[in-house]
C-alpha cells in the first residue's frame, strides 16, 4: 500500500503554475525525500497532502483513502518556519495540538509527560515558550508533529538550530517512528542528509517531477562517472577538458566528473608526473548534490 | 465539531486567564463605580467657608437689597456670603478697583462685585474672584444682582414689590417619558443611561474586535496557523476564534451587569448613608434594553470580529494591521459621531434610517431602544437586516482569511484581496 498517491495534480494561483501535472508515490514505511529548489512547489504540495490547499485537477490520497479530516489526523507536520503559541505554557501547548489531532486530552496530556522526560523537558513544563531557547522550542516544535503518534511525517528541515546531540535525538526518534511503521516525508535542502536517510526520492522543478524513485537505483544509473581524489599538492593536473566534465575543489578533496568514455588513468598518470602526492584515488556514483545541480541546473538553461 | 470546541475553548481559557481581562474586568466597573462615587462626592459637597465679598456700585443703592439676596447658608448653618465692605459711587472708580483687588490679592477678600453706572440700562455686571471655577457661583450672585435690578426698574416705572421672587417665578415643565410600562419621571436618567450603554458597546466592539484581530495575527506571525490548519479546516479555527472571544466578552458583560445591578440595588443606600437626604438618580435599565444590549453586541461582534479577523490574516505585522483595520473601525466610529442625531429626534426619518443600516444599527438601535421605545417591526427589520449582513460579511471574511493566513510578505492590495475571494 502506498503512503501517499499524487497523481497528476495540478495547481496553480494567478496564472502561476505552483505544481504542473507532478505525479509520484510513496510506498509505507519509507524515508522520502522531497527536493527541490526555493519556490519549486514543494510546500504546495505538502499543503494539498494536508487538505490545506485543494488540487486544481488530479487527485492525492493517503494511505489509500481520498483526503478528508480523518486523513488529517494521519498525519503530522512540522513546518519549516517554525512557532506556537509564545505566551502559553508548552505543556498546555501539546495538549491543545494533541487533543486537536484527534488524541484525548487525557491522552495527549500522557504522552506530553512522557515527550518533555525523553526531551530533558520536564522541569519546563509550566514555563512559557517565550522563556525557553529557540532550541528548546524547536524540541517542542518536533514533539507537536509526532505526539498522536502519526502514520504519516512530514518534516521540513528538521534538524535546524539543532545541536549535534539533539540532532541524534531527533534521528533516533524518526528511526524508531519508522520502524513501528511510520512513513516519512523529508523535505530539506541538505543533501547529505537525504542521502544518510532517505530510500526514495523526487526531485520537483518547476512544478513538475524531474526525477523521483529509489535513492540507490537513482544513483546506480548515473554509474561510477565521479573521481573522488584526496591528495595534497597543485590541483593543475586536472585541467585536463578532453576527461573532465567539470571539477569541484573541496581543499585536500576534489570531485571531478568524468566524460563519458574518460579513462580515470590519463588523469592519475597526469598527477603522477606534476609530483602530487595521491592519498586517495577513487571511482564513486556522483552525490545528491550533484544530481540535484544537474537536473535544477539543466532543467533552467 | 469536537475540534471546534478545542479551538473555543483554548481562545478561552487563555483569555479569561490573561491580567488584561482581570484588569479590564475589575478595574472598568471599579472605575465607573469610582466615578459614580465621585460625582454624588461633586453632587453634596459644599464649600463650607463663608465668601468674604466686596460690592463696588457705581449705580448707587443696590448694596443692601444685594445683601440681603445673598442669603443663604452654608450646610453648616453659616452664611455663605458675608458683604464686608461696599462702595457707592466712588469719585474714582478706577482707584476702587485697585484697591479691592489688592485686598482679594491679600486674602482678606474672596471676591468683589462690580455694578456698572446705569444698571438698569447695563445688561452686564462682573464679579471679580480668584477661583471662577466654582460655577455655582456664578447662577447664585447673578440671580441676587438680576433680583436687585429688576426691583428697581419695577419701582422706577412706579410698580412696589416685596418680594420679587414672589412675582416672577418660573413654571417648571416637568418631563414624563411614556414606555408602554407606564410613565416615568425623567431626571436625566434615559438619556444617561442610553449615552452609558452605547458607549459600552462602541468600546466593546472596538476592543473585542482588535482582540480577534491580534489572536488571528498572533497565529499567522508564529506560524502556528500552519500546524492547525492541517488539523482543522480554516473555517473551523476561524469559527472558533470567534465564538471564544465572544465568550469571553460575554463573560465580562456579565461580570458588568451583575456589578450594576448591585450598586442599582445598593448604590441609593450607598449615597444616602455618605449624605442624608442626598438624592440619587437610580438608573433601571428595563429588561428590553438589557437585552437588546446583548444580541446587538453579539450581531455586532461577529459582524465586525469577523472584518477584523479578515484584516489580521491579510496583514503580515502588527504596522500593516494598523493601518488596514480602518474599514472596520470607521463604521464603528461613524456610528459614535451619529449619535447626536439619534438623541435630538430617536424617530425622525434620519434616525430611523441610519439605525436600520446593518454597520451602524447595533449602537444606533441600542440607542433608539434605550431613549424611546421604537416600533417592534423596526427592531426586527434592524435585526434582520444585521443578521443578513452578518452571515455575508462573515463568509467573505471566511474566504479573506483562509488565503491570507497562509500568504506572507508585503502587505496585499486591494485588488489583490478581492482576488482572494474567487480562489478554490
Amino acid at each position: 500500500m502506498d503512503a501517499v498517491l499524487i497523481d497528476h495534480v495540478t495547481k496553480s494561483y494567478d496564472g502561476v503554475t505552483a505544481v504542473n501535472d507532478l505525479s509520484f508515490a510513496i510506498k509505507q514505511g519509507a524515508v522520502f525525500g522531497l527536493l527541490g529548489p526555493n519556490g519549486a512547489g514543494k510546500t504546495t504540495t505538502l499543503r494539498m497532502m494536508m487538505r490545506i490547499l485543494v488540487p486544481d485537477t488530479g487527485s492525492i490520497r493517503i494511505l489509500d483513502e481520498p483526503l478528508t479530516g480523518r486523513t488529517q489526523d494521519l498525519i503530522g507536520y512540522l513546518p519549516e518556519e517554525r512557532g506556537l503559541y509564545q505566551r502559553m505554557e508548552i505543556g498546555k501547548i501539546l495538549v491543545f495540538l494533541g487533543a486537536l489531532k484527534g488524541l484525548t486530552e487525557t491522552e495527549a496530556g500522557r504522552r506530553t509527560g512522557q515527550w518533555l522526560e525523553r526531551f530533558e523537558l520536564t522541569a519546563w513544563a509550566k514555563k512559557k515558550l517565550i522563556d525557553l531557547s529557540k532550541g528548546m522550542q524547536q524540541k517542542v516544535q518536533f514533539i507537536a508533529a509526532v505526539i498522536h503518534q502519526p502514520p504519516l511525517l512530514i518534516l521540513d528541515e528538521p534538524f535546524t538550530g539543532l545541536d549535534p546531540v539533539n540532532a541524534i535525538l531527533v534521528k533516533d526518534i524518526m528511526l524508531e517512528l519508522r520502524a513501528q511503521g511510520a512513513t516519512i516525508i523529508l523535505s530539506t535542502h541538505r543533501m547529505e542528509q537525504v542521502e544518510m536517510m532517505c530510500d526514495s526520492i523526487c526531485l520537483i522543478h518547476q512544478g513538475r517531477n524531474v526525477l523521483h524513485g529509489d535513492l540507490r537505483e537513482i544513483k546506480k544509473s548515473y554509474g561510477k562517472n565521479t573521481l573522488r581524489i584526496e591528495c595534497s599538492g597543485d590541483g593543475n593536473f586536472m585541467n585536463q577538458p578532453a576527461l573532465i566534465e567539470k571539477v569541484n575543489h573541496y581543499g585536500e578533496v576534489i570531485e571531478a566528473r568524468l566524460m563519458p568514455g574518460a579513462d580515470p588513468q590519463e588523469i592519475l598518470k597526469a598527477a603522477v608526473q606534476q609530483g602530487v602526492r595521491i592519498n586517495r584515488f577513487e571511482l564513486v556514483e556522483p552525490p545528491l548534490n550533484d544530481i540535484f545541480i544537474e537536473k535544477v541546473g539543466g532543467a533552467r538553461a | 465539531m469536537r475540534k471546534f470546541w478545542l479551538i473555543v475553548k483554548r481562545e478561552y481559557v487563555t483569555r479569561v486567564h490573561t491580567k488584561g481581562f482581570i484588569f479590564a474586568t475589575i478595574l472598568i466597573p471599579v472605575l465607573s463605580t469610582g466615578l459614580f462615587a465621585f460625582s454624588i462626592f461633586l453632587a453634596t459637597r459644599q464649600n463650607n467657608r463663608t465668601m468674604n465679598i466686596a460690592i463696588l456700585d457705581n449705580t448707587g443703592g443696590f448694596a443692601s437689597a444685594i445683601s440681603k439676596s445673598l442669603s443663604n447658608t452654608l450646610p453648616n448653618g453659616l452664611p455663605a456670603f458675608r458683604v464686608v465692605q461696599t462702595i457707592d459711587r466712588p469719585s474714582s472708580e478706577e482707584a476702587a478697583r485697585k484697591e479691592l483687588l489688592a485686598q482679594v490679592n491679600a486674602g482678606s477678600l474672596d471676591g468683589f462685585l462690580v455694578l456698572p453706572k446705569n444698571i438698569t440700562e447695563a445688561k452686564a455686571a462682573e464679579f471679580h474672584t480668584r477661583n471662577t471655577g466654582d460655577f455655582t457661583l456664578e447662577g447664585t450672585i447673578g440671580h441676587a444682582v438680576s433680583d436687585a435690578v429688576i426691583t428697581r426698574r419695577l419701582s422706577d416705572r412706579g410698580i412696589r414689590v416685596e418680594n420679587l421672587r414672589d412675582v416672577i417665578h418660573n413654571v417648571e415643565i416637568k418631563m414624563v417619558k411614556v414606555t408602554r410600562q407606564g410613565e416615568t419621571e425623567e431626571k436625566g436618567q434615559t438619556f444617561i443611561t442610553a449615552i452609558v450603554l452605547a458607549m459600552l458597546l462602541y468600546m466593546t466592539l472596538i476592543m473585542y474586535g482588535i482582540v480577534t484581530m491580534r489572536s488571528v495575527l498572533e497565529e499567522k506571525t508564529t506560524r502556528i496557523v500552519e500546524v492547525l490548519i492541517s488539523a482543522v479546516t480554516p473555517f473551523q479555527l476561524l469559527a472558533g476564534k470567534i465564538v471564544g472571544v465572544a465568550a469571553v466578552a460575554f463573560t465580562q458583560y456579565l461580570i458588568w451587569i451583575g456589578t450594576a445591578s448591585l450598586l442599582g440595588a445598593y448604590g441609593g443606600a450607598l449615597a444616602a448613608a455618605y449624605r442624608p437626604g442626598a438624592s440619587i438618580p437610580i438608573i433601571r435599565v428595563p429588561p428590553l434594553v438589557l437585552v437588546s444590549l446583548l444580541v446587538y453586541f453579539l450581531l455586532g461582534y461577529f459582524l465586525y470580529a469577523s472584518i477584523y479577523a479578515a484584516v489580521g490574516a491579510a496583514a503580515s505585522n502588527e504596522q500593516d494591521a494598523q493601518q488596514m483595520q480602518l474599514p472596520a473601525t470607521l463604521p464603528i466610529v461613524m456610528s459614535f459621531i451619529m449619535f447626536n442625531v439619534i438623541l435630538r429626534d430617536p424617530s425622525s426619518t434620519l434616525s430611523v434610517v441610519l439605525s436600520e443600516i446593518p454597520f451602524f444599527s447595533p449602537i444606533l438601535m441600542l440607542l433608539r431602544i434605550s431613549v424611546q421605545t421604537p416600533p417592534l417591526w423596526q427592531i426586527a427589520l434592524s435585526i434582520l437586516l444585521l443578521l443578513i449582513t452578518t452571515l455575508g460579511v462573515v463568509y467573505f471574511s471566511a474566504r479573506i482569511y483562509r488565503v491570507g493566513v497562509l500568504m506572507y510578505g508585503k502587505r496585499p492590495s486591494l485588488v489583490e484581496i478581492l482576488r482572494w475571494l474567487r480562489y478554490t
